[in-house]
């Protein structure tokens, strides 16, 4: 699972993955744009709905948020 | 360089305002003018207070229309208001005060798609330009004088999101260009001029009145789900279809290659002329 969360964001967002920080929106590595396209694409990959309320700043500070966020969704 | 406005005021979300505010804070020795901002909608993945902070430009939150409306009403000084992805409509006696002057970034080549949503209204309408206009903003909605356009191409494949993000990108590059234009009051507009029957698009409506008729034409159908597409956003709610006389919620969708279906259940699958399909998820209400 993790190996495809890793290709996702290595297709939208490439510098998430040698991010080693805890605030990936506000120090301008990814977008409210490109979290769209990653939730859209994560949505596809693993068949899952990630509704609005996980869509925050919080769940996509760094890759290691977005893995745990899509293990969560998994595993429901 | 020299300006008479003493204060800029930025209120709206988003991208463009964040790159108005930082573009604003770093001409500001060039000037001397005050800066200030004021979030007037929330949003989740908003970094305009983050902006503010790093740079000591007073932040102020105010979603109460009436709170943000008697607080401009009270400003004193020669002051421009930039309004960026703002849906707050400044009331008339603020328009009209001699020492206020407000522009306005809408996401489309006014005077065509004024009101709310354009970038939605474009791809659904399947035009194949947009743009972005700043102008100067009167008591009409998107009627005052045009400042500068930008335009760009919408591909076959855009989505709400991704057209709005382009509009975004120049936006900024069109508020770069005509700033000092704007604060030295020398810029070169001109009037808008409104072709009959224009239309205004109002926040409460969705194309295709939010609703998929799946006896359409697949590409009409695409068309309508780009159009609607901002992600998470919430700004439309999902479509709706009618699925074996059953009414359903359009999950997400996909342009796919014939190779790529999987039957399965929740899902329909149409063909596009281009020889993709159009892959719909859907559950069932």
């Amino acid at each position: 699972m993790e190996e495809k969360v890793l290709e996702v964001l290595e297709e939208y967002c490439e510098e998430a993955l040698g991010y080693k920080g805890d605030n990936m929106m506000e120090e301008g590595v990814i977008d409210s744009f490109t979290v769209i396209n990653i939730v859209s694409e994560l949505e596809d990959v693993f068949d899952i709905e990630i509704d609005a309320k996980y869509v925050v700043a919080e769940n996509f500070r760094n890759k290691e948020a977005i893995i745990e966020l899509v293990r969560q969704l998994v595993e429901e | 360089m020299k300006t008479d406005f003493q204060r800029i005021v930025v209120i709206g979300y988003g991208k463009v305002t964040g790159e108005v505010l930082k573009y604003t804070y770093d001409r500001g020795a060039d000037y001397g003018y005050g800066l200030e901002f004021i979030e007037h909608e929330l949003h989740a993945l908003s970094v305009t207070k983050l902006i503010c902070e790093e740079r000591g430009i007073p932040f102020a939150s105010m979603p109460d229309k009436r709170e943000l409306a008697a607080y401009l009403g009270e400003i004193e000084e020669k002051t421009l208001i930039i309004s960026a992805s703002n849906n707050f409509l400044f009331p008339a006696s603020l328009v009209e005060r001699e020492n206020i002057t407000i522009i306005n970034f809408h996401n489309a080549l006014l005077p065509d798609y004024p009101g709310r949503n354009a970038p939605s209204w474009v791809i659904y309408q399947g035009e194949e330009r947009t743009g972005i206009t700043w102008h100067y903003v009167t008591a009409g909605v998107d009627e005052g004088n045009i400042i500068i356009q930008k335009s760009c191409e919408i591909g076959p494949d855009t989505r709400a999101y991704e057209l709005t993000e382009e509009l975004m990108n120049l936006a900024s590059e069109g508020f770069y260009e005509c700033f000092d234009a704007v604060l030295t009051e020398c810029a070169m507009t001109r009037p808008q001029s409104f072709p009959p029957g224009r239309r205004m698009y109002r926040s409460t409506e969705i194309p295709g009145d939010g609703f998929m008729d799946l006896e359409e034409k697949p590409e009409n159908l695409y068309r309508l789900l780009r159009s609607v597409d901002y992600g998470k956003s919430g700004i439309f709610p999902p479509l709706q279809t009618e699925i074996g006389g059953a009414r359903a919620e359009v999950l997400r969708y996909r342009k796919i290659s014939p190779e790529k279906k999987k039957e399965e259940a929740g899902m329909v699958y149409l063909p596009l002329d281009d020889g993709n399909l159009l892959k719909i998820k859907y559950r069932t209400l």
